[in-house]
Order: structure tokens, then sequence, then C-alpha cells
């Protein structure tokens, strides 16, 4: 396995977050931030950047009121047609 | 009264679970609630329209998403006075992380900041970030199927990604700042 330096372990790691990359670049990758601890620390702040993304995004659903006006017209739609 | 014909229970257990994907990338894409629901109820109608055209059984939400973006770019983008990319060619990409590192590694600062504001400094975003933002960071879409969905190369997927998550966290560092969520690091340079 060859050893990626900080730049080239920093350039997989969105990918590497994201779940996107191959098994060997994530073992490459995962070997790197175990031995280089600044990459870690930065690993985890890009990694709480998504999580809270990911957390507050996606809480929001659509309101009931809308659901069922879309629904009417849907009904409308295939009396219509 | 007519028993539902195949096509509409297809189309109910196929597409209306997608309701709420539709309604928040709607929403970040318009970055206004009532073109939001607007645009989720044209993108329904329109979907139960060509339901047809729809092969039972395959990627639902990025068909659906597809119809929700073309009718998003046909109707209502012009409706809007749209925000412009940073300038972020400049920018280099650890340059936030650096000036928090010392006070904040792990970015905590984050997580204080309220709901409202952190979809507020999306809505900021151009809507091409918004796009692929929303897809992927929020739905959790992969890049290849973000990559079908909006009908561009996954390269173009990552860079807008990434240029998209840089100026989110530009945003969102200048909002911790001013709420004192975090201290600034001292004018180095």
């Amino acid at each position: 396995m060859s050893r990626l330096d900080c730049e080239e372990a920093l350039a997989h790691l969105q990918d590497y977050l994201k779940s996107e990359l191959t098994p060997d670049l994530v073992a490459e990758v995962r070997a790197h931030l175990e031995r280089c601890r600044d990459c870690a620390d930065y690993a985890r702040f890009e990694e709480s950047f998504l999580f809270m993304l990911e957390n507050r995004g996606a809480k929001v659903t659509c309101p009931k009121e809308v659901r069922a006006r879309i629904l009417a017209a849907l009904q409308a739609a295939s009396k219509g047609s | 009264m007519a028993e539902p014909s195949v096509a509409e229970r297809s189309f109910d257990d196929e597409a209306l679970p997608h309701l709420d994907t539709l309604y928040r990338v709607a929403l970040r894409l318009t970055a206004d609630p009532t073109m939001a629901e607007d645009l989720v109820q044209d993108t329904m109608l329109k979907a139960y329209r060509s339901w047809r055209q729809y092969r039972p059984g395959t990627n639902a939400r990025g068909w659906l998403l597809t119809i929700l973006r073309n009718t998003f770019i046909n109707d209502y983008r012009r409706r809007k006075h749209e925000p412009v990319a940073m300038d972020l060619e400049t920018v280099e990409p650890h340059a936030l992380y650096r000036s928090i590192q010392d006070t904040d590694p792990e970015g905590t600062f984050f997580s204080q900041i309220v709901d409202a504001k952190v979809l507020e400094a999306i809505d900021s975003l151009p809507a091409d970030f918004r796009e692929v933002l929303a897809l992927s960071d929020i739905e959790g879409m992969s890049y290849g199927e973000i990559a079908e969905t909006l009908k561009i190369p996954v390269g173009t997927v990552k860079s807008r990604l990434f240029r998209a998550r840089r100026q989110l966290q530009a945003e969102l560092y200048s909002h911790a700042v001013e709420m004192g969520y975090i201290k600034p690091r001292e004018a180095a340079r």
C-alpha cells in the first residue's frame, strides 16, 4: 500500500467523508489520518460541518396543508384526465 | 366510484413518498417558501401526467428531481434575483480551518448556529451550488445519482460541491464571529 502524504490525503478527504472512495483509497486515507494528527483534526472539523448540514437540512418536512393541497390537485387532475 | 388504476396506485407508492425530499430541494432551489410550494405542486402534476414515461422500480427520486429542476429552470428561475458566487479562486481551501484551529478545532461553533440561520446561509449561495449541496449533503445522494439527475459530469458535481461547502463555511464563520460564538484569530498575516 502506498503512503499518502498530507496533500494527497486531503485531496481525497471530501470523497472519503462522503463514502465515495474505493476500498483501497479508504484504507490509505484512514492510515494517513491515524498517523497525522493535523489532518485528523482537520478531518474532524469537516466531518462536524457535514454532520451539522445533514442534521439541520433533513429536519424540514413538507407541511401538512401543502401536502393536502398537492393531493387535492392530483385528485382533480386524475378526474380531469 | 372507480377503483384506482394500476398507474395511480404505483404513483402513490413510488412518487408520493418523495414529497418531503422534493419540498426540501424546492425550498433550497427557490429560497422562497411560497414559490417552493408552487414548484412542488407543479412538479407533482407534471410527474403525474407523464407517469407513463417512468419505468417502475427505477430511481423515482431522481426522476422526480429532474422534473423539479427543469420546471424550476424553465418557469421559476427568471423570477428571482440570483446571488453570485464568491471569488473563491483566491481563497485557500483550508484558510477558514486555519483561522479557528487554535480556538475551536472541532468546529463546535457550527452547532451553536440556529437552524434558520444555517438554511438562510445555504440560500445565499448561487443556485447551482445550493442545488448540489442540497442533494448531496442534505438528501444524502451519491455523486453518481446527482450527476444523473442534473445531467452533468461527476467532476462538475464534485467541483460545485466543494466550492459550495467552502462558501457556506465562510458564511457561517462570519455569522459565528458576529454572534460571538467564536473569536476571530488576531489578524495574523
